[in-house]
């Protein structure tokens, strides 16, 4: 089983990633993220707006009210400079982890 | 049409925010919500097939509700600390510093109680004021929503402050008078700092504590406006 570390790193890379291209809402944000991951990542409710909310306290990222072309209201949220600053290193040690799982699970293999 | 806002308003209902984070949390929720359930209705699902897989997003709302209020209360609790204790604190020990000063630029002479070196100094104007400032940080700490120990906390800070450098101070003074090779008697030591913790901290401490005691209670009386605002909301829900 995944330990709820290990979710919230890779909740939060996959948020900060996506975001890098630009600012998105919550309900886009996660389509963005199911589609790119091919389904493998896919938020809930009630797990995407609590982390968005601890992101935007860490100053990560930041929301603001913004009115669609269809005259829908959203809360929009794009990276900040310290969530720009952040994603370098995540990406690194999520990157080294895969590295070593990998290098783990073809020595168990061979 | 599902009234969306409806639904989020009623399910976290008990979202223990301000009143205006709370309206902006539902409107985002309702939101997202909407927009699920109108893809679902593009998808070709019918009504209440749509409506049923959006509300499957989130199946227990109170769990919901808990972790919004913790990932929002995490930011809130510096800032709280920041109004309740450090901004209240801060004044106070500016206030008491600069009155001081003051005092001593005017050149008002201290009281001197006691004989030879057993004297304690005190400046009896500054005394005088030490209760409104520590009403001042009281005031100021109680309308930040401070919990009765923080409140006092906040009247009593220049002294808790003064405290801390005192007892900071001493054993690195020991120390620097051992290295340069002074003989110091611990015992006249020991006296000079309990003369001047009753002279610069005991009784300024009473002092500033009274007055914080005396402007909580004043405070504490009287509902404010956003209370009872607060209470109307409940009973409403």
């Amino acid at each position: 089983m995944i330990g709820s570390g290990i979710k919230r790193g890779t909740a939060e890379l996959a948020v900060l990633s996506v975001l890098q291209d630009g600012p998105l809402h919550g309900y886009e944000l996660a389509r963005r993220i199911e589609q790119q991951t091919n389904g493998a990542l896919r938020f809930t409710l009630a797990a995407l707006y609590p982390m968005l909310y601890r992101m935007e306290q860490q100053r990560w990222i930041r929301g603001s009210w913004e009115t669609s072309t269809n005259g829908r209201r959203r809360r929009c949220y794009r990276l900040t400079p310290a969530g720009k600053k952040k994603l370098s290193p995540l990406r690194r040690e999520w990157a080294e982890l895969f590295r070593a799982l990998e290098r783990l699970t073809n020595v168990a293999h061979a | 049409m599902l009234d969306w806002q409806g639904i989020v308003r009623q399910r976290l209902s008990g979202l223990a925010l301000d009143p205006a984070e709370k309206d902006e949390v539902h409107a985002e929720l309702a939101a997202h919500l909407e927009e699920s359930y109108a893809v679902f209705c593009k998808q070709g699902l019918g009504k209440e097939e749509s409506a049923r897989r959006t509300m499957e997003q989130a199946s227990d709302w109170q769990d919901l509700q808990r972790r919004i209020i913790a990932a929002k209360e995490r930011g809130h609790l510096m800032k709280k600390r920041v109004q309740q204790l450090w901004i209240p604190g801060f004044l106070t020990f500016i206030l008491s510093t600069v009155f001081l000063m003051t005092l001593q630029k005017l050149g008002f002479r201290p009281r001197i109680i006691g004989d030879g070196p057993n004297t304690i100094l005190f400046y009896v104007p500054w005394l005088v004021s030490l209760p409104f400032v520590g009403a001042l940080g009281a005031y100021f700490s109680s309308r930040a929503r401070a919990s009765r120990a923080t409140v006092l906390l906040a009247s009593v800070f220049p002294v808790l402050a003064l405290t801390a450098a005192v007892l900071l101070m001493f054993p690195i003074d020991m120390v620097v008078e051992r290295v340069i090779g002074n003989h110091v008697d611990f015992s006249i030591v020991a006296t000079d700092l309990l003369k001047e913790g009753i002279g610069w901290l005991l009784v300024p401490g009473a002092a500033l504590l009274a007055g914080g005691v005396l402007a909580h209670l004043f405070f504490s009386r009287r509902p404010s406006s956003q209370h009872m605002a607060i209470g109307s909301e409940t009973t409403h829900a």
